[in-house]
């Protein structure tokens, strides 16, 4: 009778110890990936492969501009939505744009842009590193003597880094653009009273820079997770598929863990 | 004929290199087609909805695969986002006049209304979504799903009804969770950052029908949209893994997509239904 209940209460501790193992695991296997990454990219000369870096910069950037703009317009239009009860309630138009403005670039076009890019860049980049390991091409690059970490691993982060940094900047002109005008059709409130309210002396350039600087460390965040799941990708189209998946995970909580420290810190 | 004597001038103009005009044109109608199939996706999911035979036990499966499995995520990060929200308005509340007393209730409202549905709903989008593409492109890439066509079993009946049954009772659940998650901990933080008594913070006086209303129909839109968007594009998979990883990735940004675009829509719809106060 009592075997039951301990091999029960087993179970639990066995899961437990199991998923935190995984979660060490996890962490330490992004922390020796990132001192390979940083070792070719400090080495002199910096040993990775300067081509590539720019067909990744292309294919991540440029082709996520749509919905980054889609993504953006629409946060500054929620923005303002959101902020409408408010600002009609206490009947202050010129204070809209020092709030849209606020909360956007401080917290709001940093950390969409970052889910919008984990989702799309991160994602896709796993989806393929994963491929790769599964059709044993990085064992191929291993055989012909090439570094599958200078030749693939590093332009892919350096270019999800330069990519989030680049869109959060495209994300916040475009949100407080979308703002603008969704104030103009929701609230009646000009344009030019908005700029005035952004510009006021209440937002300093400090608020910009924070955001710019979580951008740099979500930027990390994902290109350390994607590369780490696309790399220990095991088990065919299933687990390609199950490495993605991790790989969203990890960056929205890694994301949203570290929004928190940065905000802490920076405040 | 032609080719060898037509003269130069007379001769056919080289096609141009495809130019903006046709990469737009190209894009919007792929931006067609995608709306129309997806469209016949749902319409499909709600005609099984009433009329299909279910198997018995897979919603249930579904609901613990979307719900159970997805609440640490969703409570880690809803905590997290509660913390730094509270922490970043009371910065800005600090700036400008030093009265916290309608830090708890302005939060509590916003939270209600959208933050809570939106931001657990991008979670959800991204985890839920992920996982339900990456299964269904899976098995559409070693041809399970055309094993189940050959059975006479749709696989909108057989793989997607039972996740979106699931994902829209899960999605309410879990969203009204990740409030309460986001809301103790922002109380907490304020206590501690800011010595904003909790009595002060738990505030419900902004709180109407309105905003009640606003937060669920999200919800519920939330919960229908995830799994159709996602089921479609893990039913579209095609070519092997490189497939499932394409399908993986667009489920994830079209369902971050969706409830986007639905979240402005259905905040403009509670606005101009309820007013401002």
């Amino acid at each position: 009778m009592a075997a039951p209940a301990t091999s029960r209460w087993e179970n639990v501790a066995a899961s437990t110890g199991a998923a935190f193992i995984k979660m060490a695991e996890t962490t330490g296997g992004m922390g020796v990936l990132f001192g390979q990454i940083l070792s070719r990219v400090f080495a002199f000369p910096p040993r990775f492969d300067y081509p590539e870096l720019k067909r990744n910069l292309h294919k991540m950037a440029v082709k996520s501009l749509p919905i980054v703009v889609v993504t953006a317009l629409f946060t500054g239009a929620i923005m303002v939505i959101q902020a409408a009860p408010l600002v009609k309630r206490v009947g202050a138009e010129g204070l809209l744009g020092w709030g849209a403005g606020f909360g956007t670039l401080r917290e709001v076009a940093p950390l969409l842009t970052a889910l919008m890019i984990s989702g799309r860049v991160g994602a896709n980049n796993t989806a393929e590193l994963g491929t790769m390991v599964v059709t044993e091409q990085i064992d191929a690059l291993r055989a012909l003597a090439i570094d599958p970490i200078a030749f693939l691993i590093v332009p892919r982060f350096v270019g999800i880094v330069v990519t989030l940094f680049v869109m959060t900047l495209y994300a916040d002109a475009l949100a407080l653009f979308g703002a603008a005008w969704t104030g103009l059709g929701l609230l009646q409130v000009e344009p030019r009273t908005f700029y005035n309210g952004l510009t006021g002396g209440q937002l300093f350039f400090s608020d910009v820079a924070d955001g710019l600087v979580k951008s740099v460390v979500f930027g990390l965040v994902i290109a350390l997770a994607s590369c780490h799941f696309g790399l220990s990708t095991k088990g065919g189209a299933p687990g390609v598929g199950r490495s993605v998946n991790a790989t969203v995970v990890a960056s929205a909580a890694g994301v949203f863990v570290l929004d928190y420290l940065v905000s802490f810190l920076l405040g | 004929m032609t080719t060898t004597h037509s003269p130069p001038e007379a001769a056919v103009p080289a096609p141009r290199a495809p130019g903006a005009v046709h990469d737009l044109g190209g894009a919007a109608i792929d931006l067609l087609i995608g709306g129309r199939e997806l469209y016949s996706v749902f319409v499909r999911t709600l005609y099984y909805v009433v009329r299909g035979k279910r198997e018995r036990g897979a919603t249930v499966r579904q609901m613990f695969e979307i719900g159970n499995k997805s609440l640490f995520f969703v409570s880690i990060t809803m905590g997290f986002i509660g913390m730094i929200l509270v922490y970043q308005a009371g910065l800005q509340t600090r700036r400008v006049l030093p009265d916290f007393s309608q830090l708890g209730p302005t939060y509590l409202e916003l939270l209600v209304r959208d933050l809570a549905a939106s931001l657990g709903g991008l979670m959800l989008a991204t985890r839920v979504g992920a996982g339900i593409a990456a299964e269904i492109g899976s098995m559409v890439v070693t041809e399970q799903v055309d094993a189940l066509r050959m059975c006479a079993a749709d696989p909108i009946d057989f793989l997607l009804v039972p996740r979106f049954l699931a994902s829209m009772v899960m999605t309410t659940v879990l969203i009204v969770w990740a409030g309460v998650v986001a809301f103790i901990a922002a109380g907490a933080t304020a206590y501690v950052a800011f010595d904003v008594p909790v009595q002060t913070f738990c505030n419900m006086s902004l709180v109407d029908w309105g905003d009640l209303t606003t937060g669920l129909a999200k919800c519920v839109a939330y919960g229908a949209a995830i799994p159709v968007v996602s089921g479609y594009c893990g039913l579209s998979t095609f070519g092997g893994s490189e497939g499932v990883g394409w399908a993986t990735t667009r489920a994830v940004v079209n369902s971050s997509l969706a409830i986007i675009v639905l979240n402005a829509i259905i905040s403009t719809a509670g606005l101009l239904v309820f007013g401002a106060k």
